[in-house]
Parts: C-alpha cells; sequence; structure tokens
C-alpha cells in the first residue's frame, strides 16, 4: 500500500463531503459506544479491569527482549518455525520464499493489519499466486483497491450499489442485489471454494503468550479458523510487541481487546496455536510458521515514552471515540493505521516529515487516552511530536516551524520572562488587539492567527488587568 | 541470516534503557467464580442464549440421542459430519443415523485429506462435536483439536450441533487454560473458543449469522447438577 500520509489535509476536506462516511461514523460510533459501555460493565470493578490490562501492555512492553526470547524458545519447542524481519521488504520476502519452496498457488488471508502496513499482498501477487483476503470488509477493500476505513470495519463506509457493482464486475455473484445480508452471502459462496482448495494460509497475531509459546487470534467470521485449518501450511505475521507475559495474561487482554473493539464481551471465535498439528489429524497445517517483524519498532523502543505506543492491542476503541476521526474517518491518515493510535504510531514509523499534520488534527480532549485499554497516553505524544519539530530533532526527522510562527514564539517567550516586558507588553498590544470587538468580544482578526478565529472567538482585553484590579480593591 | 537479524533486533531492544514494569494493580474476582453447579449451568444456558445459540436440555446419552433426532428432522438433516471425541463416540452416531435416516461421515471414513475436506465443505449439512469445556462466563465451546476433533467439523458445514456434558462447565477461561496449560503437560496443538454462531457487520454494520463458519449453534446439555 503507498503511504499517503501528507495527503491529510486534502483527503480530509474531500471526506468531510462524502455523505456516506458522514452518516456512519455518526450513528457506528454511538451504537459501539453504549455496547462498550454496558460489555465492560459486566466486571465486578471496571475500572480495576482497566488498570490491569493496562498494566500486563505495560509490562509486555518493558521486559520486551526477554519474552520475545522465552516466546520464540517456546514456540520452537511446540514444533513451530520462527522467522525474524528487519523491515517489510524482508518479512514479504520470506513469506514469499515459504510460499515459493511449496509451488504455492492459492492463498487465503485472514485480515491482518501488519501485512497491510508490510503490503504483503502486492508482493506475492506480482509473483503470481492467488492471494484472497477473506474478512468481508477487508475481501471488499482488496477488489476495490482501497486503504481500510478502520482496523474493525476496513469497508463499513462502502454504500451497497457500490459492492452490488463491484461483485458483479468482479464475478463475485451473478444477480444483482442490494441486501447487505444476500452481497455477503455471495462472498461466503465465493470464498468457501477458496477455503477448499486453499494451499497456504496467512494470518496475523493478536496476542503470542511468552509462557506457552501460543499464538492467539480473534475474530467473528471465522475466516481466520478456516485459514488456519484447511491449509496444511499457515503462516501467521506479528510484529514484535504482541507477545504477552503469561496466558492468564492473554486471557485478561481477551476480555478487554473484544469488549472495546466490538462491544462483544467475546469475539465468535478465539483460537489459539501452540505449533502445527501432530500429524494423524484430518486437517490443521503440518507446518506453522511464524515471522516477527520489526519494521523500526526497535530503533525507538530506545525512547521509553514513544515505546508506550507498542503496548496497542488494536482494539480501536479510540477512533470510534476521537471527535477528530468521528468527523474524517480512517482515509486521510493515508496508511493502515488511522485514528489517535494511528496519529502516535504513523510519526514513529514513516517520520514525523510526512506526518506533520496528523499530529496536529486533535483538540486534546483526551477521550482517546481515557479509553484505551493498553494505557496509551496520545495526547502526550502529539504535544511532543510538536516539541520535536520546534527543538528540530534530526532522529525523528521533525521538521522546524515557519519563521513567522518560531520568531513570534521566541519573542513571547522573551515577553514572559520578565513581570515588566509582560505589563509593558499587554499595554502595548491591547488598543491593536481590542480594535475589532463586537459586544465585548473578538470575533475575529486579519492576519496570521485569521484560522484560529474561524470556529471561535475571545473576550475583548479589559482595560484594567486582573492584578490591577485587585490593586484598586486594596485602597 | 535469520540468527544476525534475530539478534540484531533483541540487541537494539536490550540496549534501550530500562524502566521498571508498574505493579499489577489487584482486580476483584469474576462473578462466576463464586457460583455453585447448579448456578454454573444457568449461567451458560443465559449467556449461550444471549449470544445467539439454540440450547436443549437432556438428561442422558438416550435423550440426547432424541434431541438430536428432533434438530434433524426440525432441519431436514440428511448429512451429517461428526467427531470422534470422547463425547460424541460413545453416542454411536453411525448407529443412530441408520436409525434416523441421516447418513453420518466421520474423519475416520474419509480416505485422505482431500476427501474429508469435500465432505465437510460441499457434502454435510451439519457438523456434531463433543466440547471440552464451556465456559459460564460467556457461553464459550472449548474445543482442543486432535485425530479425534478435526478443526473443520464445528466450522465448515452450516450448523454446528455440540453436546456438552454439564461437568464440563466452568467458570471463566482461566479455569480452562489453567487445566490445558499446565506447566509440565503439552499444550494443545490448537485451541478454539467458540461463542456464537460465525457473524459479520461488516457491510454497512448490518449484522448478519453465517458468513463463514456456522449460521446456528445448537448446544444440547448433558446431565445434570451432581448435587
Amino acid at each position: 500500500m503507498k503511504i499517503k500520509s501528507e495527503q491529510f489535509k486534502e483527503v480530509a476536506r474531500e471526506e468531510l463531503k462524502t455523505r456516506h462516511t458522514r452518516a456512519h461514523l455518526d450513528v457506528i460510533g454511538l451504537f459501539i459506544q453504549e455496547m462498550r459501555e454496558a460489555s465492560m460493565a459486566t466486571f465486578p470493578d471496571p475500572s480495576a479491569a482497566l488498570e490491569l490490562g493496562r498494566a500486563i501492555r505495560a509490562e509486555s512492553v518493558e521486559r520486551l527482549p526477554e519474552l520475545l526470547e522465552a516466546f520464540e524458545k517456546k514456540a520452537t519447542a511446540n514444533g513451530a518455525v520462527v522467522h525474524w524481519a528487519r523491515d517489510a521488504r524482508e518479512a514479504n520476502q520470506l513469506v514469499l520464499n515459504i510460499a515459493r519452496e511449496r509451488n504455492i498457488r492459492l492463498v487465503t488471508k485472514g485480515k491482518s493489519m501488519v501485512t497491510e502496513e508490510t503490503g504483503l499482498n502486492e508482493v506475492l501477487v506480482e509473483n503470481g499466486l492467488e492471494v484472497f483476503e477473506t474478512d468481508l470488509g477487508e475481501f471488499i477493500i482488496q477488489l476495490l483497491e482501497r486503504p481500510p476505513f478502520h482496523i474493525q470495519g476496513p469497508a463499513l463506509n462502502i454504500p451497497v450499489q457500490e459492492i452490488c457493482d463491484l461483485f458483479l464486475e468482479k464475478g463475485v455473484m451473478k444477480e444483482p442485489t442490494l441486501e447487505p445480508v444476500e452481497l455477503g452471502h455471495a462472498a461466503r459462496i465465493f470464498l468457501r471454494d477458496k477455503f477448499h482448495h486453499v494451499e497456504m494460509g496467512i494470518t496475523g497475531v493478536n496476542f503470542a503468550v511468552a509462557e506457552t509459546g501460543t499464538i492467539i487470534n480473534v475474530e467473528n467470521e471465522g475466516n481466520i479458523r478456516l485459514t488456519k485449518s484447511s491449509p496444511p501450511i499457515q503462516v501467521s505475521v506479528m510484529t514484535l510487541e504482541k507477545v504477552v507475559p503469561t496466558m492468564k495474561d492473554a486471557m485478561h487482554m481477551l476480555r478487554l481487546l473484544c469488549r472495546n473493539c466490538t462491544g462483544q464481551k467475546i469475539a465468535s471465535y478465539t483460537s489459539m496455536d501452540s505449533g502445527p498439528n501432530r500429524g494423524a489429524e484430518a486437517d490443521g497445517p503440518r507446518e506453522l510458521h511464524i515471522v516477527i517483524l520489526d519494521n523500526g519498532r526497535s530503533t525507538f523502543y530506545r525512547d521509553p515514552e514513544a515505546r508506550e505506543i507498542l503496548r496497542c492491542v488494536r482494539c480501536g476503541a479510540c477512533m470510534l471515540e476521537c471527535p477528530v476521526y468521528g468527523k474524517i474517518g480512517g482515509y486521510p491518515y493515508g496508511w493502515a493505521y488511522s485514528g489517535p493510535m494511528g496519529q502516535v504510531l504513523n510519526p514513529l514509523m514513516i517520520g514525523q516529515e510526512r506526518t506533520q499534520d496528523l499530529y496536529r488534527a486533535c483538540t486534546f480532549c483526551g477521550v482517546c487516552k481515557t479509553v484505551c485499554p493498553a494505557g496509551i497516553d496520545h495526547p502526550k505524544m502529539f504535544l511532543r511530536y510538536r516539541a520535536h519539530d520546534v527543538e528540530g530533532d534530526s532522529r525523528y526527522n521533525a521538521t522546524r516551524r515557519p519563521w513567522p510562527e518560531a520568531g513570534f514564539m521566541e519573542m513571547f517567550t522573551w515577553a514572559t520572562k520578565r513581570r515588566w516586558r509582560w505589563d509593558l507588553g499587554i499595554k502595548a498590544v491591547r488598543p491593536f488587539i481590542n480594535r475589532q470587538v463586537e459586544e465585548g468580544f473578538i470575533r475575529g482578526l486579519k492576519g496570521p492567527l485569521e484560522g484560529w478565529f474561524k470556529s471561535r472567538d475571545f473576550p475583548a482585553m479589559p482595560r484594567k488587568t486582573f492584578r490591577d484590579r485587585m490593586r484598586g480593591r486594596k485602597e | 541470516m535469520s540468527k544476525t537479524v534475530k539478534d540484531e533486533i533483541l540487541d537494539r531492544l536490550k540496549v534501550a534503557p530500562q524502566k521498571e514494569p508498574p505493579p499489577r494493580p489487584m482486580m476483584p474476582p469474576l462473578n462466576e467464580l463464586a457460583l455453585n453447579e447448579e448456578e454454573g449451568i444457568e449461567k451458560l444456558v443465559e449467556t449461550l442464549t444471549l449470544i445467539g445459540c439454540d440450547v436443549h436440555r437432556a438428561r442422558d446419552s438416550e435423550e440426547t440421542l432424541e434431541k438430536l433426532t428432533e434438530i434433524a428432522r426440525a432441519e431436514g438433516l440428511t448429512r451429517i459430519l461428526a467427531s470422534e471425541d470422547d463425547v460424541v463416540s460413545p453416542l454411536d452416531l453411525p448407529e443412530w443415523g441408520k436409525k434416523s435416516n441421516v447418513e453420518v461421515f466421520t474423519a475416520k471414513d474419509c480416505r485422505d485429506r482431500e476427501e474429508f475436506k469435500r465432505v465437510a465443505f460441499e457434502e454435510v449439512e451439519a457438523g456434531v462435536t463433543g466440547v471440552d469445556f464451556a465456559v459460564a462466563e460467556s457461553g464459550t465451546l472449548c474445543l482442543v483439536h486432535d485425530e479425534k476433533q478435526p478443526r473443520l467439523v464445528s466450522l465448515a458445514p452450516i450448523r454446528h450441533i455440540a453436546v456438552v456434558p454439564v461437568d464440563r462447565i466452568r467458570p471463566v477461561y482461566e479455569s480452562v487454560t489453567d487445566e490445558l496449560f499446565a506447566a509440565g503437560g503439552k499444550a494443545p496443538s490448537h485451541l478454539t473458543f467458540i461463542s456464537g454462531p460465525s457473524m459479520t457487520g461488516d457491510i454497512q454494520a448490518t449484522l448478519f449469522r453465517g458468513m463463514h463458519g456456522p449460521k446456528t449453534v445448537t448446544v444440547i446439555l448433558v446431565g445434570q447438577a451432581s448435587s
């Protein structure tokens, strides 16, 4: 997938005009919010459950190297083959090699954000393999060649008419229909044949358990289970932060993931692999390959604050709560990861110079941080990225601010450092600022601050400052 | 080569400044842990029903087979695939099938993997399995997959019928994983938690069942609380 994060503003402007995007964001957000609250309320103490989840993820990230080694050891002992990949290119090559060495032609995939990140599909297709995304939403956007709209509902916003036309054009069905259920059924029939004859299955990983060497997948459709049951070869790709210390921890995170993702107590299917099949079974993979992908994560891990984003379990709660995502949807973020988690992760992965608008598209309401079951403080990171820009921090490819802004801030800092400078400054700028007062409020200002006043106003500056008035009282 | 990539990545992680992991806060135990046997059964029935499973009760094997006959008749089943796990085997479904005019397939009857897959994907109208555990917390059926419990039986056919002996009910997931992943033992190569039918809401958030897996999950609870 081409990364288009630089075009954030342009795409956001377009999306604001799209009726379908708007209609869905308005409804789905509210619906899931209610389901989440109801399902969280089934814990005897919901906030304690949330805090425990946050502690588990924090510990997982702090103990990352040790847990990864333990996981590899156990997974290998279970009979899985563990591969390590520095970056997307290496991971894709590894998967391609596994397929080539075994003369694989037909591949089915379970939805995975990591293979979205590496652009695995393109590589496999370029090399002559037939690759089918099998999650219904992911199947639709694969046919449309579009990025995911939301990590759980990649095609939620696509109108039925468009899906109908697409399915007819691509031969998924023969008779037109606008019924979502019938469209889904057509996809079932079409993909069933692929599941029957698939030679290699590719999945992501939700949790990797260090204690037992087990990988865990969570889903509602059954496409991941089919991808792990029908073909003789299974390849599961995970980024290195998926690991949790114990099976108990995984079970608690499973509860939190499902409740925060779709508002379910648990998803329809959770499947756990500890090695390939044992040889005598009628189905299941003879070979289980686990690819552990770094792709820049171990580099920003050196920054103890930046590494906090690695706690993310991809539940998507932050997106559906975010007032900005709620208006513009997933496309403007321009990559696999959208919403607040994408706003934190993308600058670290692809550099701040390409994501300038991403971390500025924030109202600092902090709701993302409040709901996050992994304990990520998104707004804190947005402030840090802005600070990197001001300082021109080269490690993050930060971009210095335009000179009028930088100059103004310098002056402002200078002015606030001494009492007399501030008092004098206030007196000097008051007549200038109060030029456009209407009924006691400044409604707009010409010049560089114009944008700020588009949706806000500001009380006129009174003749006397607070201190002046207090002094008056004493006398 | 793979070795060097691994070391390179791990070394970068290891030289990073260490932070003390935060302490684990206490969480009050889940409500289900306080349930007695009878309440556990009730809770399971409640949670199974809530997520869209049909629940039937049977006192013993004989009643289980009667229920199965009823279900087969109501749904018009003529061909089913059964696993050979320790719950289903004693029921002798092939024998039951002869009496009930239902053709019963098992993995054992299939020549090879291809034939088994063809039966699972194309021939049968339902899959019948036992369960290793059922979790009251969320109406979750736990299946350990092996020779006798092939993965596709509970997955490929459009209906899943599960036989659940009441003594296999557990309050929470950890009661299951503690037992299956006990230190020193061999972990199950594939373990599935099934909680209701296959589902999706991917088109216009319209929920519907039977996306890729079973559209219906029917549970026959066998036995009563011992006390």
